[in-house]
C-alpha cells in the first residue's frame, strides 16, 4: 500500500486537487495536511481511494466523488459530499448546511451537529448525523436514507418525495407532505447493522426511540392531497 | 456573496484587533474583492465629546482647504492626518470637539454639500477604515495591523445592488445613537418596509443600501432601550430575505441570521475570545478551536463586555 502526504498549506484549492488527482492514479492513500478549512477539498475525484483530511474542510469537501472514502478528522463548511455518487465521506466534528446535498449513492457520517437543509434533494445513499440536524432536514428528498442520532429541526422532510428520514431524539416539526410512522423490523435490523459499524454503539432501548419520517404521498401536488386530488 | 467578521476580547483590554481582523477577513477575501472595511472599537482614546471624522476629498486644488474651512467653522480641528488612497481621493481625518452628539450628523451633512467631498464617517468610541480593493492592500493603506481595541467587525464585499465606492464599503454607521455599525452579507427584500417607518420618525438615508437599513433599524431600536440581543431578535422576525449581519456597539458585537437560514455564520468561543464569521477559515485566525457552532437560521448571538 502506498502513501502520498500533501501539504496544504498557501496552496490554493486547484493545485491542491491536481495533485490530489495525479497521486490517486499511484497511491492507496493521500493523506492532507494543514488544510485550514479550505472549499472544494477532493473535487471530483473519482479513484477509489482513502483520503484523509487532518483538520477542516471547506465548502464541497468531496463533492461529486465516486468511490473515495475521505475522511476529514475535524469539521466541514455547507455541502460536504454534494452530489457524491458512491464513496464514503466520515466528518469527526461537525458540519454546515446541506450535509450530503443530492447524493445519488454512498455514505456520508457526521459525528456531531450539522446545519439546515440536510440530506436536500438526495437521490440515494445514507447520511448519517451523530448530533443534531437543522431547518428543513431532507428537503425535497427523492430517495435514500437520512438518521439523526440527535433532534432534528423545523420542517423535517419539506416536501419529501422518497426515502426516510429515522430520528432518534426530538422532531420539532414536520415539513409538508411528511408524516411519521412506525420503524419495521427490518428498518431495525438495518439500523443495529448500520450505526455501530461506524461507531455509534447505541443500547438495545435506545432503538426503541427512533421515529421514521416518510412522504404521505409520492406525488404531492400542491393544494391537493394528491396527483389525483 | 460577502464576508463578514467580528470579535471580542472578553477581558476588556487593549489587543491587536486590527490586526486579528485583517487576518480574518483576508481568508474571507475569496468572498468578496470590492471593497473592505473594519469597525475597531475601544483603542482611540479620545475625550468626552471629541469625535473623529474620515472625510473623502478628491484630489483637487483648493478642495481640502474648503472642507477644512467647513469644519472650522462647526468647531476648531484639533488634530489632523492625510491618508493617501487610489483613483485620486484621499481619506483626511480630522479630530474635533462637539458640545453635544446631536450636533455631529448637521455637521457631517454640511461637509457632504461640497462637490466630491464624502464624510465616510464620524465616531467617538471606534476607528473606522474602509475602503475599495482587497484586504491585504487597504490594510498596508491604513496600518491596521498597529490598531488596538477591545472588539470590533470587519467586511469583505461583493457588490451586488449598490455602487463600489469607499461609501458603499461597509460598515456602515447610523447617528441615531453614537457609534452604532453593522456588516451585511445578503439581501433586505423587504426593504422599504423597514425603511419607510424609520424616515417617518426622521431618521436620514444616505444611500438605497440595504445595509444602512440595517443599522437605522438596529440603532433604532436601541435608542427605545432594546438590549442588543432583544434588536437582533426583533429583526429576524421583521426583515426578509436572505442575510447574515453583525453589529458593532461601543460594548461588543452581535449577529442575526435570517429564517431560511440562506447565509452562513459561523461562532466559537474560549475563556479570552468571542468570535463569530462567514467561515470557519476566518474564526481560525483568532482561535485554535474545534468546536465550531452553525449559527442556525433565525438565530442571534450576542456578546458584550
Amino acid at each position: 500500500m502506498s502513501e502520498f502526504i500533501i501539504n496544504a498549506e498557501h496552496q490554493p484549492p486547484r493545485e491542491v486537487n491536481r495533485t490530489i488527482k495525479k497521486a490517486a492514479t499511484k497511491n492507496d492513500k493521500i493523506t492532507i495536511k494543514n488544510p485550514n478549512a479550505m472549499h472544494y477539498l477532493a473535487a471530483g475525484l473519482i479513484d477509489p481511494i482513502e483520503l484523509i483530511i487532518e483538520g477542516s474542510a471547506g465548502y464541497f469537501a468531496g463533492t461529486m466523488i465516486h468511490g473515495a472514502k475521505i475522511h476529514i478528522k475535524e469539521n466541514a463548511g455547507w455541502f460536504p459530499a454534494d452530489n457524491m455518487t458512491e464513496g464514503e465521506v466520515i466528518i469527526d466534528g461537525s458540519a454546515g448546511d446541506g450535509v450530503g446535498q443530492g447524493i445519488y449513492g454512498g455514505t456520508v457520517v457526521v459525528k456531531r451537529d450539522v446545519g439546515s437543509r440536510t440530506g436536500e434533494i438526495m437521490k440515494n445513499g445514507t447520511i448519517i448525523v451523530g448530533g443534531n440536524s437543522g431547518f428543513m432536514s431532507g428537503l425535497f428528498m427523492m430517495g435514500g436514507r437520512i438518521i439523526v442520532l440527535g433532534d432534528i429541526s423545523d420542517d423535517a422532510g419539506e416536501s419529501i418525495i422518497r426515502g426516510a428520514i429515522y430520528v432518534k431524539g426530538n422532531i420539532k416539526s414536520l415539513g409538508k407532505n411528511a408524516k411519521i410512522e412506525k420503524l419495521t423490523i427490518q428498518d431495525e435490523n438495518e439500523l443495529k447493522e448500520l450505526l455501530p459499524s461506524y461507531g455509534f454503539n447505541l443500547e438495545e432501548h435506545d432503538y426503541n426511540s427512533f421515529k421514521k419520517i416518510v412522504p404521505r404521498f409520492n406525488r404531492p401536488f400542491y393544494g391537493k392531497d394528491s396527483e389525483e386530488g | 456573496m460577502c464576508g463578514i467578521a467580528g470579535v471580542v476580547f472578553k477581558d476588556k483590554k487593549l489587543h491587536p484587533v486590527g490586526d486579528n481582523l485583517t487576518n480574518m477577513l483576508d481568508a474571507l477575501q475569496h468572498r468578496g474583492p470590492d471593497s473592505a472595511g473594519y469597525a475597531i472599537y475601544g483603542g482611540l482614546g479620545l475625550e468626552e465629546n471629541e469625535y473623529l471624522l474620515n472625510i473623502e476629498v478628491k484630489e483637487k486644488q483648493g478642495l481640502l482647504e474648503s472642507v477644512k474651512k467647513t469644519v472650522n467653522i462647526a468647531t476648531p480641528i484639533k488634530k489632523e492626518e492625510i491618508i493617501p488612497s487610489v483613483e485620486n481621493y484621499i481619506i483626511y481625518r480630522c479630530k474635533i470637539e462637539l458640545n453635544t452628539f446631536s450636533k455631529l450628523k448637521p455637521l457631517i451633512m454640511d461637509i457632504d454639500k461640497i462637490k466630491d467631498v464624502m464624510v465616510l464617517n464620524g465616531a467617538h468610541s471606534f476607528e473606522m477604515i474602509k475602503d475599495i480593493g482587497l484586504v491585504k492592500d487597504i490594510a498596508s493603506r491604513y496600518d491596521t495591523q498597529s490598531k488596538m481595541g477591545t472588539h470590533g467587525i470587519g467586511h469583505t464585499r461583493f457588490s451586488t445592488e449598490s455602487l463600489v465606492d469607499r461609501y458603499h464599503a461597509h460598515p456602515f454607521q447610523s447617528y441615531i445613537i453614537p457609534d452604532i455599525t453593522v456588516v451585511h452579507n445578503g439581501q433586505i427584500t423587504n426593504y422599504w418596509k423597514i425603511r419607510d417607518p424609520l424616515e417617518r420618525k426622521g431618521h436620514i438615508f444616505e444611500t438605497n443600501n440595504d445595509t444602512e437599513c440595517i443599522v437605522h433599524y438596529i440603532a433604532d431600536k436601541l435608542s427605545k432601550g432594546y438590549g442588543l440581543e432583544e434588536a437582533l431578535e426583533q429583526s429576524v422576525k421583521d426583515m426578509d430575505g436572505p442575510f447574515s449581519y453583525i453589529v458593532g456597539t461601543p460594548d461588543g458585537v452581535g449577529i442575526a441570521k435570517d429564517q431560511l437560514g440562506l447565509r452562513p455564520g459561523v461562532m466559537a468561543e474560549n475563556n479570552e475570545v468571542f468570535a463569530i464569521a462567514s467561515e470557519e477559515v476566518s474564526l481560525r485566525e483568532v482561535m485554535d478551536t474545534h468546536d465550531i457552532d452553525q449559527i442556525s437560521p433565525g438565530e442571534t448571538r450576542a456578546y458584550t463586555i
